[in-house]
């Protein structure tokens, strides 16, 4: 109960709370928080976008960046509300664009660490083409693809990762378009480095979103989440709880999916959780600068 | 407001002699917490619990804390803390 309902009903503030400058206090996770922002955060009660909120601070923490070495970017949607809270240079922009953003970006400011924050619907349905093109030019850029299934913020229509005859909204009957399988995706368009985990394996999204930071070119981590709002109550799926246990239960590491069988690996429905592809590519503007000093009548 | 303290132990029985291991405390900050259940669900040695007459969760067995981190690495509102102790 918040205190400004406490308060109206006459009931005295529970004692022991602490003040919230003493709570950001407590840990180096919350340190990192904007503190001029209204917490709690504005998601659902449950929803796994906090979760892997904390991953990315954690995992900032880990690599040792300055806050003004990092530029967060993100889009519209529930996901891209996350920079908000946090304490580095933050870019709120259009609907899809938020890799768009962050190309211009990167070009002006090729030190900085960009990472872009985009929901399923923001980076596959409406900014499809520049996640696509990012990948194929190898920007350095990292995007966090925050996968829950629907577009939560505008009441659970069917996104393009919506999985085949399951109910949204928009698809009362079940839906029956398949999704895209966003890492094959990145894979197929070039990208340097592409991994998948849950924010049930909060650990392991942390260890997979320092190392696709610390990656020079194009590096894509796939955040399967839910949205027990819309998504999870269209489909009977349960609580936050519940749906953070299947996805454990749901999901499979890569070292285990490599000694499945041939005829298990194609009837295989787990998500497959693991690090994709990690290979080196000319980075974009490391070949733009080379240009520059070429044309400029310099050695190279 | 019904006792959610810890469980006393019963006449004649001696308390569980104390284990070995990391230990931890618990910290829990109800202002930001929405009352999702996700600490409590997951929590190994349930160390947590839902308040029953609040939204939020209370340290019920502290002394069974074994400093895993689950909870505050799952809070989607980073309402919970988790120190070790020496």
């Amino acid at each position: 109960m918040n205190d400004h309902i406490r308060e109206a009903h006459g009931l005295e503030v529970d004692e022991g709370q602490l003040p919230a400058e003493d709570w950001f206090e407590r840990s180096e996770t919350l340190q990192k928080l904007r503190r001029n922002k209204k917490f709690p955060t504005i998601w659902c009660s449950g929803c796994g976008i906090g979760v892997v909120m904390g991953a990315l601070i954690r995992a900032i923490d880990h690599l040792g960046l300055k806050n003004d070495d990092v530029a967060l970017v993100a889009g519209i949607g529930c996901s891209a509300r996350m920079p908000i809270y946090m304490d580095y240079n933050t870019l709120h922009t259009t609907h899809g664009r938020a890799l768009a953003f962050a190309t211009g970006l990167k070009i002006a400011r090729p030190d900085m660490k960009v990472i872009a924050i985009m929901g399923d619907g923001d980076a596959l349905a409406i900014g499809g083409n520049h996640f696509i093109h990012a990948a194929r030019r190898n920007m350095g850029i990292t995007a966090i693809v925050i996968n829950n299934s629907i577009y939560g913020m505008t009441g659970g229509q069917y996104s393009p990762t919506t999985p085949l005859n399951s109910r949204a909204t928009t698809a009362p009957y079940g839906n029956i378009e398949p999704p895209f399988p966003i890492c094959d995706l990145a894979v197929a368009a070039g990208a340097s480095y592409v991994a998948r985990s849950t924010v049930y394996h909060a650990l392991e999204l942390d260890k997979f979103i320092s190392e696709a930071i610390s990656k020079d070119g194009f590096s894509m981590v796939e955040a399967v989440s839910y949205c027990h709002t819309t998504y999870g109550r269209i489909n009977k799926l349960g609580t936050a709880a519940d749906m953070m246990r299947a996805l454990k239960d749901t999901s499979i590491s890569q070292t285990a999916y490599g000694n499945l069988s041939p005829e298990e690996k194609t009837n295989n429905t787990k998500i497959v959780r693991g690090n994709f592809v990690n290979i080196d590519r000319p980075q974009y503007t490391n070949s733009y600068s080379s240009l520059i000093t070429r044309i400029q009548g310099g050695e190279q | 407001m019904p006792d959610i303290s810890p469980r006393p132990s019963l006449p004649g029985i001696a308390p569980a002699p104390v284990k070995k291991g990391p230990r931890g405390e618990v910290i829990i900050y109800a202002r930001w917490c929405k009352g999702c259940r996700i600490c409590v669900e997951f929590c190994p040695p349930k160390v947590l619990a839902m308040d029953p007459g609040e939204d939020y969760p209370r340290v019920v067995l502290p002394e069974k804390c074994t400093a895993c981190h689950f909870c505050d690495t799952h809070c989607p509102d980073l309402a919970i803390v988790v120190r070790k102790l020496d």
